[in-house]
């Protein structure tokens, strides 16, 4: 087998792993889908029923699939490979393998790229029940997503390998720097009601950037000129998490050899 | 000979704590070497750094004579590891789990499910085909283990303590299925508390000792290190006295976990070994063949072991 099948193959071998695991714990699967869908509930009927909100109704269900669904799912999900990983001791096995680790990091993308697709696929299920509609272009919708994916499971990489170190400690790192970020990026709040200076660390944030460039296209319509800012920060960062994921992969090894 | 594994003054030190202090020790091909020793001498330290799991300070692991195997992804797929705990996923299948890392090792997709299912007949796995690895017992989690670190035919087994953590009847049953794989001729390193593990797996003995080899041969070679033919266990009222007796005969005396044990320099049926403890107060005698565990406490365990007058 030549090195890129091999990598292809070991890629296609932990996304399909991860997936049958998530399968078969059909009960993390319920909430896994619950929470994202109460929050568009929620959230889609307060909007439907102010009549001076209503316009803000396709761009809340842009900010639920960034902030809420993908942020659980893709960065939540990726600490929690990892803690499991590391608690069930096949981290160990993993690392004695000749898995590359932009195999490792790639199948976890890929894996939670199938999970991102059937979360929009329920979100706008709901949201179109409700009113909202979707404005853009899938392509690009698409394109940002995938960058978005991205980016949430290097940050995931990187949280799992430093902060958390066993599956207690994978809500508590979550909630510490999760939702923080969470709200600076503008998920709760628009940015406009916050203070100078929180508007400007905002713009560190890179779930404000997911959340505008696909609230810009999934509301706005808008195209790749107007999200210029947007998408080049977030291949920027994509670029940034794919390094990030790789050396906490190797940081997973010496992290794991200290214990 | 052909050499499967050399290694060469390996150091490790973790903080003040100096884990690996020079240890070398080389594995012919088709071997099966045993690691003994003390919690805390370096065993699973030296199996990390073969497996690469960890980087040694200094020194040399050369895998069928490819030196500098750290960080090689090639020398990796010539080991397979079986760690201390069974490390599967648990809501996998067995034959998923072998699949899955067969996956991970390269194997051609044409072999992989006679390979798999090879393997699953050959640790009769196939009656728990539809039972998820979490839901199996230690004892089979351990042979599902084996089953994936042999999936791309490795040419060194390394196993750490594998028996460990699982019932007799289990223990048994993994014996069998390693002395089939030695058999093969399968290199194999493994690291093992259990004396009698060793006794009937390997065909060499490295016993270690703060970090080093302190000794290594085959079991007999080992055993003909202990200065006696046979070893006398005494139970007796007044145990000075025996002690007393034995030295005075010119019979090692060895202490251990409160029980002392009697080497006889020549071999003395039970009546003269009776006769030669007369008036010792002795109420029971028994007499053993040398064991490697005593060969063990003779070479690795401390030298308060030896009684002297």
């Amino acid at each position: 087998m030549s090195p890129y099948g091999l990598l292809l193959d070991q890629t296609l071998a932990v996304s399909q792993r991860l997936l049958l695991e998530q399968w078969r714990q059909r009960r993390g699967l319920i909430f896994w889908a619950v929470f994202p869908a109460a929050m568009m509930l929620l959230f889609g009927l307060v909007y439907a029923h102010n009549a001076n909100m209503r316009a803000g109704l396709d761009a809340a269900a842009a900010g639920i699939l960034m902030g809420a669904a993908l942020f659980f799912s893709c960065l939540g999900g990726t600490v929690s490979i990892i803690t499991a990983e590391r608690e069930r001791r096949t981290l160990r096995r993993l690392l004695a393998s000749p898995l590359h680790p932009a195999a490792y990091f790639l199948g976890v993308v890929l894996a939670q790229m199938v999970l991102a697709a059937v979360q929009v696929l329920m979100l706008y299920g709901i949201a179109w029940f409700i009113g909202a509609r979707y404005h853009g272009s899938l392509l690009l919708g698409g394109l940002i997503l995938l960058l978005s994916v991205f980016a949430y499971v290097g940050m995931g990489f990187f949280l799992g390998a430093r902060f958390a170190r066993r599956s207690e400690e994978v809500v508590v790192a979550l909630s510490a720097i999760g939702v923080p970020l969470l709200v600076l990026g503008g998920t709760f709040f628009p940015l406009e009601i916050m203070p100078a200076a929180m508007q400007t660390l905002a713009q560190l944030n890179p779930m404000l950037h997911m959340n505008q460039a696909f609230k810009g296209v999934a509301a706005y319509n808008f195209g790749i000129a107007e999200l210029r800012f947007e998408l080049t920060f977030l291949f920027v960062f994509c670029a940034i998490s794919l390094a990030l994921g790789l050396r906490s992969y190797r940081l997973l090894l010496v992290a794991d050899q200290k214990v | 000979m052909t050499v499967a594994l050399q290694i060469d003054g390996l150091f490790k030190r973790f903080g003040k704590q100096q884990v690996l202090n020079g240890f070398s020790l080389q594995v012919a091909r088709g071997d099966v070497v045993g690691l003994l020793g003390p919690n805390g001498c370096g065993k699973s330290t030296v199996l990390n750094i073969i497996c690469q799991l960890m980087q040694a300070d200094t020194g040399q692991v050369q895998l069928m004579g490819q030196q500098k195997i750290e960080q090689s992804t090639h020398a990796r797929t010539r080991i397979g590891y079986c760690p201390q705990q069974s490390a599967l996923y648990p809501d996998l299948f067995p034959q998923e789990n072998i699949q899955f890392f067969a996956r991970l090792y390269g194997v051609p997709a044409t072999q992989r499910n006679s390979r798999v299912a090879e393997l699953m007949e050959r640790f009769n796995l196939v009656p728990y085909a539809t039972t998820r690895a979490g839901l199996l017992s230690g004892g089979w989690q351990q042979r599902l283990s084996l089953a994936v670190a042999l999936v791309h035919r490795p040419e060194l087994l390394v196993l750490d303590e594998p028996t460990v953590a699982v019932d007799v009847e289990a223990r048994m049953d993994l014996w069998r299925l390693i002395e089939g794989m030695r058999d093969s001729g399968t290199t194999i390193l493994l690291t093992s508390h259990h004396l009698a593990e060793a006794q009937r797996l390997c065909n060499r003995v490295a016993l270690m000792r703060d970090g080093k080899v302190v000794a290594e041969g085959s079991v007999p070679e080992l055993i003909s290190r202990v200065p006696g033919q046979a070893v006398v266990k005494v139970q007796s009222e007044d145990l000075q006295a025996v002690i007393q007796r034995a030295l005075d005969l010119g019979w090692p005396v060895r202490q251990h976990a409160g029980k002392i044990g009697l080497l006889l320099p020549q071999n003395l049926n039970l009546r003269e070994i009776v006769d030669a403890l007369d008036g010792t107060k002795v109420s029971a005698v028994s007499v053993d063949p040398v064991t490697l565990e005593d060969a063990y406490l003779e070479l690795v365990g401390d030298s308060s072991l030896i009684v002297q007058s």
